[in-house]
């Protein structure tokens, strides 16, 4: 009897588990149709704004769109491309995309650590010091860039008026309007506008910084330029490089802070690649050739992460793995 | 009998229900035009303008006028835009250099049918409704007119020892280092950047003999410089004016960087003396009394041949449903008595003039009035700019530049698809 009874137990048990199983099987497998239903509001507003739009550059790219001119239609093969190749003002625009990039991001990388540096230590003030810093980056782009032009302008702007009154300057300069001051001036002025973005994360990250490492160091001797490059730039290194990417793509697409202040003259002095899209686009009104370089743009960057972050990862993993080992 | 009698009033009644239904527009709503306007309506010209609007509506009830000011820097783009998406005003402002781009869009309404019946036509300078013709077809009406002459500040020249205003670029450029030294100002000023850039390019070439496209026997246009040498050495000659404006000192060494604001502005506060400008600055005299109460008006300076750059502001007429009563309106604005109120300086009737110097010193030089050929200007006007950024900037050969133009105009005309064979 006990026997029957423990085996009716032991069915009945086997019963239970295998009604959880089923149910939670049959959960697991409306899991998927669930967290698609929660998500597809999303999923469609990124089809709808992101994948559409790309979709539509890259079909634009091979087919003749022309805003003026109605007859031009259908596909174009490489055509597109070849107006783009073919266009004198696209390796200066390279050049100068690389150049506003690369000084932008530098400048601001090396002035918003710097300000940051300052600002982490027991100052009179800090706080102060810390909301007043973040001003400029405040300020839209387009009041910021017409500041700066003002301020630049060579017969009524503040800044000749000082360079000439101090003796620094003999006669105004015009920052903006001559060809080789237009593009590093425009970039000064963005440095200028962006590094505070940088002095409050890098502030932060040393801000959680564990002090005792610092009191370690110190008390085993290590002056401060060592403690800072031992201990605060490992530190700093995830933020630097969020930021550091971040920054390179919305430098390089930056169009306004320039549109504004030199329209990308004089005489293409200062126009980069979204400059000369835009052009394209909105005074050529050729969709076409500005969905190629858009697309070019957008596949030489997409291609820099990849290579970028794949390249990072495979530095990675030998030394993952010498840690795992113990080797390190 | 009697089922034969109720159908013939069954048929009598639908019929007076559809004629009333067909009747029904006559006595509908008013029409609204959707004007564009580039007129700043806190000055004379908006304020005016609008009144004129107040009594087109009060005399034509049955249509109203919706305005709605659109400044010109963003206007040309408003209306490429809107036009592709279908939805163009009925009637906009705009200027004579997009005629072109905006007939090759197939957006522009023909008006040469209702402008030969027009009383209006006969009273209209010949040359404004020549530069709004396309084809023999005129697709515009002219708005106003701007043409350019030599403001000069007669005090600095005076100082100088110098008599009369310079009427040729020899003279220009002999009395700039006399003034130069009388006065520490530059003697002239251009705009070096911006849309003014191609009109005074067009102009200098046009005191020189040459023109930047010319027809061909397929109804197209093309630069023939290349197969002209005597074409080419004039429009190097041209660059070869700009070059030496820059070298003697005769203008500012900053008005290559210039927009047409520095250059109006400069001129009106007295920093240099002498610009070929429009009689737009006649507003710039109430704001800077003291510097412009020297002010001189007189034909500008050429090398062969005397010309200007003719400015006709169109009002253009976008086709579609409300194009007749777009047409009405036009008219009205063409009118004499909305001439006189509001453009009585700068009208293109010639029966509205003002004796005032900006009224008659302009017009009377409309007939060495240049305009832009009718082909869509983009490239063409981006790369006139950039050739005068080559001689002031790059400081390169002009000869150079002048063939660097010469293909430059070509190559926007093959992409416009409005190339000539040569």
């Amino acid at each position: 009897m006990d026997t029957v009874q423990s085996i009716a137990r032991g069915r009945s048990a086997a019963h239970r588990v295998s009604r959880v199983t089923t149910v939670v099987s049959h959960r697991r497998r409306q899991m998927p149709l669930i967290a698609w239903f929660f998500l597809s509001p999303v999923a469609l507003l990124l089809l709808a704004l992101i994948a559409y739009p790309l979709l539509d550059v890259a079909w634009e790219s091979f087919h003749y769109v022309n805003l003026t001119n109605p007859t031009a239609t259908g596909f174009s093969g490489f055509d597109n491309f070849e107006t783009v190749f073919q266009d004198d003002d696209l390796l200066p625009a390279i050049w100068n995309t690389v150049l506003w990039t690369g000084l932008s991001v530098a400048g601001e990388y090396v002035l918003g650590l710097s300000a940051a540096v300052a600002l982490a230590g027991p100052i009179r003030g800090g706080a102060f010091f810390r909301a007043f810093i973040i001003i400029p980056w405040l300020i839209p782009i387009v009041v910021a860039g017409l500041d700066w032009s003002w301020i630049l302008a060579p017969d009524y702007g503040v800044l000749n008026l000082w360079l000439v009154h101090l003796g620094v300057l003999s006669h105004p300069v015009d920052w903006l309007g001559q060809m080789n001051t237009a593009l590093l001036t425009v970039t000064l002025a963005n440095v200028w506008r962006t590094f505070p973005f940088y002095t409050i994360s890098f502030l932060a990250a040393l801000q959680a910084v564990p002090p005792e490492l610092h009191e370690a160091a110190a008390l085993d001797g290590a002056p401060a330029w060592r403690r800072f490059w031992h201990i605060s730039m490992p530190h700093l290194r995830p933020v630097t490089l969020t930021l550091v990417t971040l920054h390179v793509i919305w430098t390089a697409v930056n169009f306004d802070f320039i549109w504004v202040m030199t329209a990308g003259g004089p005489l293409n002095a200062s126009t980069t690649l979204p400059i000369l899209i835009y052009r394209y686009a909105m005074r050529n009104f050729d969709v076409g050739a500005a969905c190629a370089l858009a697309g070019m743009m957008m596949s030489a960057m997409a291609t820099m992460f990849f290579l970028y972050r794949y390249g990072t990862m495979g530095l990675m993993r030998p030394r993952g793995r010498r840690l795992k080992t113990g080797e390190a | 009998m009697e089922a034969r009698g109720y159908r013939a009033h069954l048929a009598a009644a639908f019929l007076a229900l559809a004629g009333s239904l067909v009747s029904l527009p006559a006595w509908a709503a008013p029409v609204t035009l959707n004007f564009w306007a580039a007129w700043d309506p806190t000055k004379s010209d908006g304020i005016d303008g609008m009144r004129q609007i107040e009594l087109f509506e009060k005399s034509h009830p049955n249509i109203k006028v919706n305005v709605q000011v659109i400044a010109f820097d963003a206007l040309h783009d408003k209306l490429v835009t809107s036009v592709v998406g279908g939805d163009a005003p009925d009637i906009s402002w705009g200027l004579v250099e997009w005629l072109g781009e905006l007939d090759r869009m197939g957006a522009l309404a023909d008006l040469s049918r209702k402008m030969a019946a027009a009383p209006e036509q006969k009273e209209l300078y010949p040359n404004a409704l020549a530069a709004l013709t396309i084809a023999g077809k005129l697709k515009a009406v002219p708005n106003y007119i701007g043409l350019r002459a030599l403001l000069v500040h007669a005090d600095m020249l005076k100082k100088a020892g110098i008599a009369a205003p310079p009427k040729t670029w020899a003279e220009l450029l002999a009395d700039a280092p006399k003034i130069k030294a009388a006065t520490g100002k530059p003697a002239f000023g251009i705009a070096g950047t911006g849309v003014r850039t191609p009109q005074e390019l067009i102009m200098f070439l046009a005191q020189n003999g040459v023109k930047i496209a010319v027809p061909t026997k397929d109804g197209k246009f093309y630069n023939d410089w290349a197969e002209n040498p005597a074409e080419m050495k004039r429009a190097a000659e041209v660059f070869a004016f700009y070059q030496s404006l820059q070298t003697t000192g005769a203008i500012d060494p900053a008005a290559a960087g210039w927009g047409y604001e520095e250059e109006d502005s400069e001129f009106a506060q007295g920093r240099y003396a002498m610009v070929v400008d429009g009689s737009w600055m006649s507003e710039r005299v109430a704001e800077n009394p003291k510097e412009m109460a020297d002010l001189e008006i007189v034909p500008p300076p050429y090398n062969t041949t005397p010309a200007t750059f003719f400015e006709v502001n169109p009002f253009y007429i976008f086709k579609g449903p409300r194009e007749a009563d777009a047409w009405q309106l036009a008219q009205f604005m063409i009118g004499k008595e909305y001439q006189s109120a509001v453009d009585s300086d700068r009208s293109p009737r010639m029966d509205v003039t003002s004796n005032g110097i900006w009224g008659k010193n302009f017009t009377t030089l409309t007939p060495i009035g240049v305009v832009f050929p009718p082909v869509p200007l983009g490239s063409i006007t981006q790369s006139m700019e950039d050739s005068v950024g080559r001689v002031l900037l790059k400081h390169q050969k002009p000869e150079a530049v002048a063939a660097w133009l010469s293909r430059a105009i070509n190559k926007a005309l093959r992409q416009s698809g409005e190339l000539g064979s040569s």
